[in-house]
């Protein structure tokens, strides 16, 4: 449609130019012609130039200027479907696509018909799943241009999502009437058939499937899933006959694949046929007698002499072989007992032939020279799994002694020393199998990884920058390339040091990248279109929907919640700096090396800045000279560490990093525990319900939750008056979930239930003293128990036993925690934790000085209210 | 008898370290900066050895050319004990000496043994090399400190094997020990 201001024949071949240049990404060149255009009195106030202007301006990272000109384009020609669409474009530019699809659809308004803003429309709807609206605009586009085929499957694709299945179909069958396939290999065509028979399973239509599966078949270039999916439809028709047969040949293409095992089995009906079982499992063998995995399988089933047959052939073969993650390979394994023993008999026997004979046994040949070597490193894991850290160190020296250029060594001498928790000898290993061989990236990031477990943040960028990108910081060039493992260790790192703004500033860099993925989707919605690459479109629209119930991200969105309510308790001062941790609990001395440590920190710090600096500036030169590079969206608020900290609604940025674990992990307990300590620091009676009543069904009797529950009914028993509606609510959920029992029952009943467990005996006990003073002692007794046979008895737990004791959970008793730290000590010889310092420290605030200083997200939030 | 894997493999600044942790354990000599520096520089004639994908021996040499005679130095040739007897000192053997055959200019290759070291003696003769000399304190901080040069010519006839022997300084620490 015309625009009302239609220009005169050489400004409108002007004005073509511009769009033309846009397309074409000449930006410079479209300006000029913009130019030539509004230079001419006449023309200065042309809406639809203008908007171009705004809109190339804006490609050329102008963003201000560009929503000066569209803005004023806009208002000199409101009826210009072109304006309209510009303005989208520009605000589509900024991730701002509601306001985006408001602007395309005053754009239809005046050109209903036109196809590219149909197109642009639909694409911002399904990215904001708009889905009816998608649709709707998709059912325009198919009437506009029923001869194209992404017309008819984007029709489709809207119905599918929208779960109407009998629809989708028939749009795609009516689609596929229409479309002659090429006689060989015609790849879209076949993955439009698989899509057709995706959405049939999806809507339950087995037999269905497999019909347009053999009627198809010819035109299906894709045969493994051809066979997997029908093997999988007959299971689910009851023809396991069938299944069986397909299964078997699958097995004869690939003897690797465990999925295939598991579907013979069942189609065969053999779960609880050991000895058919058996010889399944043996005539494959005999048919691929180099194949793994059928080799592997039986262990899990097998018993007795057979499992010891087994496992001796299956040993001794990666021994011989040399095969590093062999143990990995069988720790499912090692659930049972009885079968751990048959393992660490044999491999020790293994060893002592080896070294008096060269043989694994009085049979059988001498084996080569790095058998004995990996027996050790065998044993060497089985023990650290059993947690017989000596045991384990005995024999990974051994096999340094034996070969001392086997890295693995190194590395798995560094795991022992992690566990048994001396993280600082654990470092230094993993430091020295890193220089054995520094192009090995693999162990560059363990070892990294390991410096951030020992909060040397510096080093592990350090220690990165062997692999990263040269001319920028490590730590840049990582967060660029969306390297979350290191930025999550980096946040927990910082977090022990009591570095809450720079811990958040790692928890934000990593939400954004979540958010950039679901930005990144955006190009799909065009290209899977063309590529026909349905099936997996299809897949990446439903991954992005549940992305953030990735662990990366509820790692550190629940530590970006404990810091947030740490700092909601406890606010830092002015004075306060965001990095020193414990200074009060050092003499004058140590403060003063403290203070001169910080000073040469913060110049080396300023020194580094002033390079980062001068590399910024370089970088920015670059930029410009690529000046013609489109914009990659718009430019995010820079995270400042300091202004992180110091937020002023720290509990409504927790609530930012808590919905998506309330829409996508609402089965994990601590979301529920998270979102119960945030509300009740709000004082939302409801929403404190709502936390409480997801968290029964989730996991009742976690202990973190545990003192959620009680906490929840003292605080209504305190609450006093409740109004309506909100009372009878109340009332009526607590009947059911705590059936009238007092929170001193409720305590009993769970320590009773839970005796055995280290973590609810602790959690037990704070709750037992908090609600009567008199019985600490029983308390005490009761969370510091050591007793072997407890479950949890681990060095973190008892870390946190520690760290209780020490805050005061359980009253004052500074004497108590240094003998219990004793105790520890005396378990986990090497644990650092444990380690208590000589001359022995008066106060119990020195045992463990940095922990008194953790997090208490339970504790504190109790403290506040009791 | 199950046969392993023989390999040899180049020495970078990657792996290094690697090297100077095997001399460590098989020599009784530590070597400087220096030597690791100029490893590096020699391109095939210093060479690691894997036995099943793991570095358990190396060979270092360098060009020799006093004299205006050129002659191979074998500085290290050695491996962990558990790996002798498999055959690995000859590969790294037969690879120096394919050099010096490829080369086609060089005169002799030639080594220091501790006097006492029969096993390496024995192996080298196997090669056709050839006690020389026999050098008086040649070790500074071992016993004994005495050691023989072996040696191999290529050339014909070349029977002034004594006078070039003796032009290697005693204070040339490198040696080679393969007990």
């Amino acid at each position: 449609m015309p625009s009302k201001n239609p220009l005169p024949p050489k400004e409108n071949a002007f004005f073509k130019r511009i769009l033309k240049c846009y397309e074409q990404k000449h930006y410079k060149s479209g300006l000029k012609f913009a130019k030539q255009i509004l230079s001419n009195p006449k023309f200065a106030e042309h809406g639809e130039t203008l908007a171009m202007k705004g809109l190339t301006l804006n490609c050329l990272g102008r963003k201000e200027e560009a929503y000066d000109f569209v803005r004023r384009g806009l208002r000199n020609d409101l009826t210009s479907h072109v304006c309209w669409h510009v303005y989208g474009l520009l605000q589509r530019s900024d991730r701002k696509y509601d306001e985006a699809i408001k602007c395309y659809r005053n754009a239809l308004k005046w050109d209903k018909d036109n196809l590219q803003i149909l197109r642009d429309l639909s694409l911002l709807q399904i990215q904001m799943r708009d889905l009816e609206g998608y649709r709707e605009t998709r059912y325009q586009l198919l009437a506009l241009r029923p001869g194209q085929r992404a017309s008819w499957i984007g029709y489709a694709m809207a119905y599918h999502l929208l779960k109407d299945y009998d629809m989708c179909l028939k749009i795609l069958e009516e689609f596929r009437k229409t479309q002659t396939p090429k006689p060989v290999y015609d790849y879209e065509h076949s993955e439009l058939l698989l899509y057709q028979n995706m959405v049939m399973q999806e809507a339950g239509m087995n037999q269905e499937a497999i019909e347009h599966l053999k009627t198809f078949d010819k035109q299906i270039v894709d045969r493994l899933y051809v066979q997997e999916t029908t093997a999988h439809l007959y299971m689910f028709l009851g023809q396991p006959e069938k299944a069986a047969e397909i299964y078997r040949e699958l097995l004869s293409r690939n003897p690797e694949n465990w999925n295939y095992y598991k579907g013979y089995e069942k189609a065969l009906f053999l779960e609880d046929k050991p000895d058919e079982r058996m010889k399944m499992y043996r005539s494959i063998m005999e048919q691929f007698p180099r194949a793994t995995m059928p080799k592997r399988l039986p262990l899990d089933f097998a018993t007795d002499d057979v499992f010891r047959d087994l496992i001796d052939d299956y040993l001794k073969k990666s021994l011989r072989k040399g095969v590093p993650p062999s143990f990995v390979s069988i720790k499912s394994v090692y659930k049972d007992p009885v079968k751990v023993k048959v393992i660490e008999d044999l491999v020790l026997s293994y060893v002592d032939n080896l070294i008096k004979t060269g043989k694994f046994d009085s049979k059988g040949e001498v084996e080569p020279a790095t058998s004995l070597l990996w027996a050790y490193y065998y044993l060497a894991q089985h023990f650290d799994y059993l947690k017989n850290i000596e045991k384990a160190l005995e024999y990974v020296n051994l096999g340094i002694e034996h070969t001392p250029l086997l890295i693995e060594l190194y590395v798995l001498k560094a795991k022992i020393y992690k566990h048994a928790g001396d993280m600082d000898e654990a470092v230094r290993l993993m430091d020295e199998a890193q220089s054995l061989d520094t192009a090995d990236r693999y162990i560059n990031c363990k070892c990294a990884k390991y410096m951030l477990r020992a909060n040397l943040i510096q080093e592990a960028a350090e220690m990165c920058s062997k692999f990263t990108r040269e001319g920028v910081s490590a730590v840049e060039n990582l967060n660029e390339m969306q390297c979350m493992w290191f930025q999550t260790e980096c946040s927990f790192a910082y977090k022990r040091l009591g570095k809450w703004g720079e811990a958040l500033k790692k928890c934000h860099e990593i939400d954004r990248h979540f958010t950039e993925i679901i930005e990144d989707q955006f190009d799909f919605h065009t290209y899977c279109m063309r590529k026909m690459t349905l099936r997996s479109y299809v897949g990446l629209l439903r991954l992005e929907d549940s992305l953030r119930s990735h662990p990366f991200y509820s790692k550190i969105a629940i530590l970006a919640l404990e810091i947030y309510l740490h700092l909601y308790d406890h606010p830092l001062t002015d004075t306060d700096h965001d990095s020193d941790v414990n200074s009060e609990n050092l003499s004058p001395s140590e403060l003063k090396k403290m203070k001169r440590k910080q000073r040469k920190a913060q110049k080396k710090a300023e020194l580094e800045k002033e390079k980062l600096k001068a590399e910024q500036e370089k970088r920015d030169q670059n930029k410009n000279k690529a000046a013609d590079g489109e914009m990659d969206g718009p430019k995010e608020e820079e995270l400042i560490p300091d202004k992180l900290a110091r937020t002023e609604d720290p509990l409504e940025q927790a609530i930012h990093f808590l919905k998506p674990l309330q829409m996508l992990t609402s089965k994990c307990i601590v979301t529920h525990v998270m979102a119960y300590e945030i509300y009740s620091r709000k004082g939302k009676l409801l929403l404190m319900l709502q936390s409480i009543k997801r968290g029964v069904v989730a996991d009742r009797n976690n202990p973190q939750f545990h003192i959620c529950l009680i906490h929840f009914l003292q605080y209504v028993k305190d609450k006093g008056e409740i109004t309506e509606p909100a009372k009878s609510v109340i009332n009526l959920e607590m009947k059911n979930i705590y059936q009238g029992k007092t929170a001193l029952q409720l305590n009993e009943e769970f320590l009773a239930a839970n005796s055995d467990s280290l973590e609810h005996r602790l959690a037990g006990a704070r709750m037992m003293y908090k609600l009567d003073r008199s019985r600490q002692e029983e308390a005490m007794s009761l969370a510091t128990s050591l007793d072997s046979k407890l479950k949890g008895l681990t060095i973190q737990n008892c870390i946190e036993v520690l760290e209780a004791l020490c805050r005061g959970d359980l009253g004052k008793c500074e004497q108590e925690a240094l003998e219990y730290q004793a105790r520890c000590h005396k378990i986990f010889p090497h644990a650092t934790a444990f380690i208590i310092p000589t001359p022995a420290p008066a106060n119990c605030g020195s045992v463990e000085c940095a922990s008194t200083e953790q997090i208490l997200v339970n504790g504190s939030a109790l403290k506040n209210e009791s | 008898m199950t046969k392993g894997r023989t390999e040899l493999g180049d020495i970078t600044p990657h792996n290094i370290k690697q090297l100077k942790r095997l001399n460590q354990v098989v020599f009784p000599v530590t070597y400087n900066d220096k030597f690791y520096k100029d490893v590096l520089e020699v391109g095939e004639l210093a060479k690691l050895a894997y036995y099943n994908d793991i570095v358990i021996g190396a060979v270092c040499c360098r060009i020799d050319t006093s004299e205006n005679v050129r002659r191979l130095y074998i500085m290290t040739l050695g491996c962990l004990a558990p790996y002798r007897r498999l055959g690995i000192g000859t590969v790294m053997l037969e690879h120096v000496l394919n050099i010096c055959e490829k080369d086609g200019n060089i005169d002799n290759v030639f080594l220091h043994v501790q006097v006492n070291n029969e096993g390496a003696i024995k192996f080298y003769e196997k090669f056709g090399f050839k006690i020389v000399e026999e050098k008086k304190n040649y070790y500074k901080r071992i016993e004994p400190a005495d050691a023989y040069v072996l040696q191999k010519s290529f050339k014909e006839g070349s029977t002034d094997e004594r006078k070039t022997a003796s032009e290697t300084s005693s204070e040339d620490t490198t040696d080679k020990i393969m007990s």
